[in-house]
């Protein structure tokens, strides 16, 4: 592929300085407005004047986005652990061994990553609901009721990342030791497992991440102690409304705390999520 | 056939099957069953304590999602926003792929800068852009300085554009991805013969290479629709409920319709009349995609 382009130099060159503009402008002024002041963000200032960091202290009574954090922290690290290991076993036997049906799971499996989420919310909500009447315990505002509702989109999706990584791994090593006489469950655990960590990570991020980064489930599945994150810094951002000036440093500080945590792993395991990206298809 | 095939066909260990299968057909087979039903019965906040005891009403619940409800407007927001987005990101994913994939200095470090927008949470997006497109903001701000017209982004009609243009800011790197694994698959052979023959660099660009990448593009194109039609959290961030009339896409009217109305049963058919929207480019995604 030497001396090929497919952009002549300055056309490339040109498209990447419009492009980083674009990405850069919005995240740099997220950075920008979190240490300014807020009559500055308000009169549509790009520049601070002065950098105030304050706002940076103040959110974890305001915002309280300590429970926050660490209620997305606790039920997307249960969602994320439970469907990685729970979708090993399914994706090892939908990889390599045929039997009726197969096909049908592996379209439902991608279908339902594409069901809209009230569809599924809502009787999740009103079965919760009755639950909690029949057995008379409260269950909506439980982080195990929001742990739960979130497997509906992460294991299958989790199943489906685990799909095309095990597609990848050769079915040599399981099928001589399957010769040799090793049980299928010895297999999953002594071979299967081990060889695919990288993918367990994949989907064990990736249900993460659609934990993290929910409003819809967890708007309805949470009370103000068991609020995540994401609810957290949509509720404060609501009630910003209608005031005097908003705390618009807050806000921006808060949203860049949510952010930097999904940005760094990105970063850090770019290498095997861009496959899951473009896998998947869900975010 | 082979003597390991066949031990494996006996061995089939189908069981293992059983734990996500089971989870699942309790987590989603189940209540995707009991949302079908809701949208039969007059469910509301009165009864959706003890929805077996609710009025059944066969389809009076959709008859009136399309004859009485704002069902049919958002149906149509839902659909042109999604479709105005998804032919934006288009060219801006595949000119972003083609102008990363040609080696330069810090390549690396521009390609993840690239995926910033996208794999930022939607309520961070939200949240940043409701700053930044407030009246006299530094949107308007920037604006002006160009001496074009400001105005309002988050109320009234131009409200409908603030959603695309926010929505194509976060999801335009799906395609340049997409777009970009496609390159990787053009045969070095094809640039070998597109140097010789001296061709220019547009007409190689549509003769040679973009061939390569019209299946990843239409794959591209289907994801992007189905995330821009089903994607709740932005427009209820960046507008907040109640939302402009311009921006009341389906999955905010479904939200609102049952968590703010309490019209269980009138929401559960708008949520499914919204799987009859992500119906034909889901079985096209299904379609293009490889199953075995």
């Amino acid at each position: 592929m030497r001396h090929t382009r497919l952009l002549p130099r300055p056309l490339q060159l040109a498209v990447l300085a419009v492009l980083l503009l674009l990405v850069l402008g919005p995240v740099s002024y997220m950075l920008f407005a979190s240490v300014s002041s807020d009559l500055a963000v308000a009169s549509g200032a790009y520049l601070p004047t002065s950098v105030d960091l304050g706002a940076y202290r103040r959110i974890w009574s305001t915002v309280d986005l300590g429970t926050g954090l660490l209620n997305s922290v606790l039920v997307a690290g249960v969602v994320a652990t439970a469907s990685a290991f729970v979708s090993v076993g399914s994706a090892y036997v939908l990889v390599r061994f045929a039997f009726r049906g197969r096909v049908a799971i592996l379209r439902a499996l991608l279908a339902l990553q594409s069901v809209p989420g009230t569809l599924l919310l809502l009787p999740v909500f009103v079965l919760f609901a009755s639950a909690s009447t029949a057995i008379g315990v409260q269950v909506i505002g439980t982080r195990w009721a929001l742990a739960l509702t979130y497997l509906t989109f992460a294991l299958p999706f989790s199943t489906w990342v685990m799909v095309t990584y095990l597609r990848g791994l050769p079915p040599e090593l399981d099928e001589a030791a399957r010769i040799d006489g090793a049980s299928s469950w010895r297999i999953l655990t002594r071979i299967i497992v081990p060889l695919s960590w990288p993918g367990l990570i994949v989907s064990g991020i990736f249900a993460f991440l659609l934990g993290w980064n929910d409003v819809l489930f967890a708007s309805v599945m949470t009370d103000p102690d068991t609020r995540t994150a994401a609810v957290a810094l949509q509720v404060f951002g609501a009630t910003q409304e209608g005031g005097a000036i908003p705390v618009y440093g807050q806000m921006m500080a808060a949203a860049l705390v949510c952010a930097a945590p999904v940005v760094v792993l990105y970063l850090v395991f770019q290498r095997y999520l861009v496959g899951g990206l473009t896998a998947g298809g869900v975010k | 056939m082979s003597r390991a095939r066949r031990v494996a066909e006996r061995q089939r260990p189908l069981w293992m099957l059983a734990p996500g299968g089971l989870l699942l057909v309790l987590v989603v087979g189940f209540p995707l069953v009991v949302a079908g039903q809701i949208s039969l019965l007059d469910l509301d906040q009165y009864t959706f304590r003890q929805w077996l005891d609710a009025p059944f009403v066969g389809l009076d619940n959709y008859v009136e999602a399309v004859r009485d409800s704002s069902l049919p407007h958002a149906v149509w927001v839902s659909t042109t926003y999604a479709v105005v987005v998804t032919l934006i990101t288009l060219p801006v994913g595949v000119a972003a792929a083609l102008a990363a994939h040609d080696r330069f200095t810090g390549r690396g470090l521009v390609r993840s800068v690239l995926l910033i927008p996208y794999v930022l949470p939607a309520f961070v997006v939200g949240t940043v852009w409701r700053i930044i497109l407030q009246p006299d903001g530094v949107a308007d701000n920037a604006l002006g300085r160009a001496g074009l017209d400001a105005g309002l982004w988050l109320n009234g009609p131009r409200s409908f554009w603030a959603l695309v243009i926010v929505q194509a800011w976060t999801a335009w790197p799906l395609l340049y991805l997409l777009a970009l694994a496609g390159l990787q698959t053009v045969d070095p052979e094809v640039h070998e013969a597109a140097a010789l023959d001296g061709a220019g660099w547009w007409v190689k660009l549509r003769r040679l290479i973009f061939p390569y990448l019209r299946g990843p593009i239409a794959l591209g194109l289907v994801i992007t629709f189905l995330h821009s039609v089903n994607n709740f959290t932005l427009p209820f961030v960046l507008f907040g409920v109640p939302s402009p009339r311009d921006v009341e896409v389906l999955p905010v009217l479904t939200y609102v319709e049952s968590f703010q109305n309490f019209r269980f049963g009138l929401s559960a058919a708008m949520a499914v009349f919204s799987l009859g929207v992500v119906a034909v480019p889901l079985l096209a995604y299904l379609r293009a995609v490889r199953l075995t």
